[in-house]
């Protein structure tokens, strides 16, 4: 019947070539990507503007869910240096060291409406997810072998959209070494039907300088991905646009065998290897067959009233008499967690930090009388040997705050409420089918990189003023950029967060490199001028991205900007402090001219503005340095 | 055989999904009303606007509507003229959608200073007696909901002090149950850009083309200075 059009088509696609024989084919529907897309999910019907009680759940009725490795695959169309907008994938720049790192791992994930139900005893919710996971599918990936990650957004299109996300996104890798182009930087985000193609070259820091695939000491291994979209950053993760991404290599390779320069860490993913990704969620009461998540983000909102760990509320895992690894995670959007290991007589049991924020520290840090404090954004990988418990004995991970259990259950240790409790390990002896112990934890566990010697330094400012959240005295605007930074050179800043009082502390991320922090100071009296310096807690000193930054306090950091140019981020991690705009874009550059320009445009901006000068005369001289 | 068997497959699909967008887009199913969209969150207050006009603010002036919205007044010596200056600028440049799917609101802050007239007058004085935009007056009490309700942290620290609510525009597109804002003294290319966040929903087409011509001003751009200067 349509015998006619189709010859059409093809006179067309035969008259004008293959390209608009694409876009013909695009524009009569959706996106080539999307063309296998199922019928829509019902739109969630929300339960009012205030904040209802979660219904209650029953604790550990529900086994501890572990996030399914991607599959990687063969994407079609294929993955381009530039931008494929023929195919439907949003406008770009050229990918960096394409053909350097041409990418030979393959992942698709798709950003649409799906079902999750938290708890046996709630019904499904309706979520937004990545291949219809919450959360999402894990990629496990090698240094050496680049990846792509196709992200196609298949939100429902406006309107009807009744949920509070916003359908365009933009993913960041957290916290990738990449490509502007593929950072999810917060202004580049796509609509439904789209795609973007994000580029990981899985190779270390340094690659210009240590050649191959870069400085091995620059390692990470624990990242994640989610959302970046900007003012809707909370909305869209709360709903579920996130995941972890693993990068093993030979120090850290996936497996416990004794291979050459592994740190024969519990390494087997999902069995002794185990991520813990955090959150807090708010349920509607039962309705239409669902228990919807209510909408708990924005400055203020309630927050959550349970606790979820990979997308499960109080759930239970078994664990055999060994050791194993928790790489724990909070996705926000704003709650801390304060996390300790309670034996069955109510006394903490030891936690030992192998790493933070994806870094092996230079030692372990075992935590036996304070808590592990995970900011937004935070991962802390952490070693849990449970044979320290005798069989038949359960253990609990405990949460400093409680949460809303809505039963009444038994205290399952002295001095635990139930509500503390945000999930309960079973240790069973080893099956013989299963791994055997690794060996002791070593007690040096990464070499630092070479100290980095700042060309130059710079301060960024936190502040409120008039209930605006600012840096450096300004909100975030994709299209302004604040402070430019010459590709290769290394600089120290100076994070000051200057709210006079309150708990506005924030978890500071800036993308693209890790790195150090040099000192820590508080300010101590009402001098302005007058600050302490504390001692660095042990974990502290290894490298980071993310950089708890409580009121008063003044962190100095130095990195390096290295192998990529672009627009990057610095940002306030509790996602409600970002989306309300505290945020700031800088970019990289790789010329001398470029730099020049750019700050010379800064501070004719600054001019008009009645503010002083941020570089004065020293523009772009050497490394573009001033003091 | 197996054809028609899809068709009418593909038939009862697209049944399904009509079904689903007329349930979430009429209020009127059994089901309780939707939260979370300017209903129930934007209070339907009586306010006077500058030209001594009564009107409920949610059903005259927002339902269905893309608006703009700031808070002000007349004596306000810091950042209000350099804020209605500005909004001059946003609704030159915006032109004809102005008034037609377009709205600006600007509420005062001191509603007992600032009657109709004096609102008028501020208005005159800046140019900014202009289609679309109206400048609104009421009850302290009804101000202060409507306040909260649209620049609410939940800080007693900023809830409390109405100087921190100059600092914002927050524009919502009603019909597609849309919350943006921008800080109003960014540059006028990015306030654009926020109020086209909560533009109508576009046409896939439509959308194809405008990220065909955004990508040839990258590209451009990159030919031009070596890297993205401005998009």
């Amino acid at each position: 019947m349509s015998t006619e059009e189709d010859g059409l088509d093809r006179r067309t696609v035969l008259k004008t070539g293959a390209l608009l024989g694409a876009a013909a084919v695009l524009t009569s529907k959706k996106s080539l990507v999307l063309a296998q897309s199922s019928p829509p999910l019902a739109q969630p019907v929300l339960c009012g503007t205030t904040a209802p009680v979660s219904p209650p759940t029953r604790p550990f009725l529900d086994a501890l869910p572990v996030p399914m490795p991607a599959l990687p695959q063969i994407l079609s169309p294929l993955p381009t240096k530039a931008a494929n907008t023929g195919a439907g994938e949003a406008a770009r720049d050229a990918h960096q060291r394409w053909e350097q790192f041409l990418p030979l791992i393959q992942y698709r994930m798709v950003a649409a409406p799906s079902l999750h139900q938290h708890h046996t005893d709630l019904l499904p919710s309706f979520m937004w997810t990545f291949n219809g996971k919450y959360p999402a599918p894990t990629p496990l990936n090698f240094y050496g072998v680049p990846s792509i990650v196709r992200f196609v957004n298949d939100l429902p299109p406006t309107p009807p959209n009744t949920t509070f996300g916003i359908n365009e996104i933009t993913v960041h890798l957290h916290n990738g070494h990449t490509g502007s182009e593929s950072d999810g930087f917060a202004g580049d985000f796509f609509p439904t039907g789209f795609f973007k193609d994000n580029h990981y070259a899985n190779a270390y820091a340094g690659i210009d300088d240590f050649g191959g695939i870069g400085d091995a000491r620059e390692a990470m291994h624990t990242f994640w991905f989610h959302d970046h979209r900007a003012a809707f950053t909370a909305n869209n993760n709360y709903l579920g646009l996130n995941g972890m991404y693993i990068v093993y290599d030979s120090k850290d390779p996936g497996h416990e065998l004794a291979t050459p320069g592994s740190l024969r860490l519990p390494g087997y993913y999902g069995v002794t290897d185990i991520p813990l990704i955090l959150t807090d969620k708010r349920f509607c009461a039962a309705a239409n067959g669902r228990n919807e998540v209510f909408q708990v983000v924005g400055n203020g909102a309630p927050g959550g009233d349970k606790w979820v760990v990979n997308g499960k509320i109080q759930p239970k895992l078994t664990v055999r008499r060994r050791k194993y690894r928790f790489r724990i995670l909070n996705t926000g959007p704003a709650k801390t967690w304060n996390l300790s290991l309670i034996r069955p007589d109510g006394t903490q049991a030891p936690i030992t930090i192998v790493a933070v924020d994806a870094n092996f520290l230079q030692s372990p840090v075992t935590l036996t009388n304070r808590t592990l404090d995970v900011f937004v954004a935070m991962r802390f990988d952490v070693i849990i040997d449970f044979a320290a418990f005798p069989a038949g004995t359960s253990v609990y991970l405990k949460e400093n705050v409680a949460q809303n259990v809505g039963v009444a259950v038994a205290d399952p240790a002295p001095g635990l409420p139930i509500g503390n409790v945000l999930m309960r390990f079973d240790v069973v002896n080893r099956e013989s089918w299963f791994p055997a112990d690794t060996p002791a934890i070593p007690g040096v566990l990464a070499t630092m990189p070479d100290p980095i010697v700042p060309d130059s330094s710079f301060q960024w400012n936190f502040t409120l003023v008039g209930g605006r959240f600012l840096i450096n005295g300004l909100e975030f605007d994709a299209n302004r950029v604040d402070h430019v930074v010459l590709k290769g050179s290394s600089e120290e800043w100076t994070l000051a967060n200057d709210v006079a009082a309150g708990n506005w502390l924030h978890p500071v991320h800036i993308h693209f490199e890790e790195g150090r922090i040099m000192s820590r100071r508080v300010r101590v009296s009402q001098n302005p001028d007058v600050f302490q310096d504390l001692t660095l807690l042990p974990e502290e000193l290894g490298r980071r991205d993310v950089y708890p930054l409580p009121p008063q306090h003044r962190v100095v950091l130095r990195m390096r900007f290295r192998d990529f140019v672009g627009r990057y981020l610095i940002h306030c991690h509790n996602m409600n402090h970002e989306d309300a705009f505290m945020m700031v874009r800088w970019d990289i550059v790789d010329s001398v001219e470029e730099l020049t320009r750019k700050r010379r445009e800064i501070d004719e901006r600054r001019m008009l503005a009645g503010l002083p000068p941020q570089y004065g005369d020293k523009y772009g001289s050497d490394k573009g340095g001033f003091v | 055989m197996a054809t028609s068997t899809n068709e009418a497959r593909a038939r009862r699909a697209i049944k399904r999904r009509e079904l689903f967008s007329s349930f979430a887009g009429i209020g009127a199913s059994p089901a309780p009303a939707q939260a979370c969209t300017g209903a129930s969150l934007i209070p339907n207050v009586q306010l006077r606007t500058h030209e001594g006009n009564e009107v409920r603010f949610y059903d005259d002036l927002v339902k269905g509507r893309q608006v703009i919205i700031n808070m002000m007044y007349a004596h306000c010596a810091e950042f209000c003229p350099a804020i209605t200056t500005r909004l001059v600028e946003i609704h030159q440049a915006l032109g004809s959608r102005m008034g037609r799917d377009l709205f600006m609101y600007s509420i005062t802050l001191k509603p007992h200073e600032d009657d109709p007239a004096a609102l008028k007058a501020f208005a005159r004085m800046h140019g900014a007696l202009l289609p679309g935009w109206t400048f609104l007056t009421g009850d302290a009490y009804d101000i202060e909901t409507l306040r909260f309700a649209l620049f609410r942290h939940d800080h007693i620290k900023f809830d409390l002090d109405p100087a921190s609510h100059t600092a914002k525009l927050r524009i919502i597109n009603d019909a597609i149950n849309r919350w943006v804002h921008v800080p109003p003294l960014a540059s006028k290319m990015t306030v654009l850009q926020h109020i086209s966040w909560a533009d109508p929903p576009k046409s896939f087409e439509q959308q194809l083309e405008d990220n065909r011509k955004l990508q040839l001003a990258i590209d451009k751009e990159h030919e031009q200075y070596g890297y993205r200067k401005i998009v």
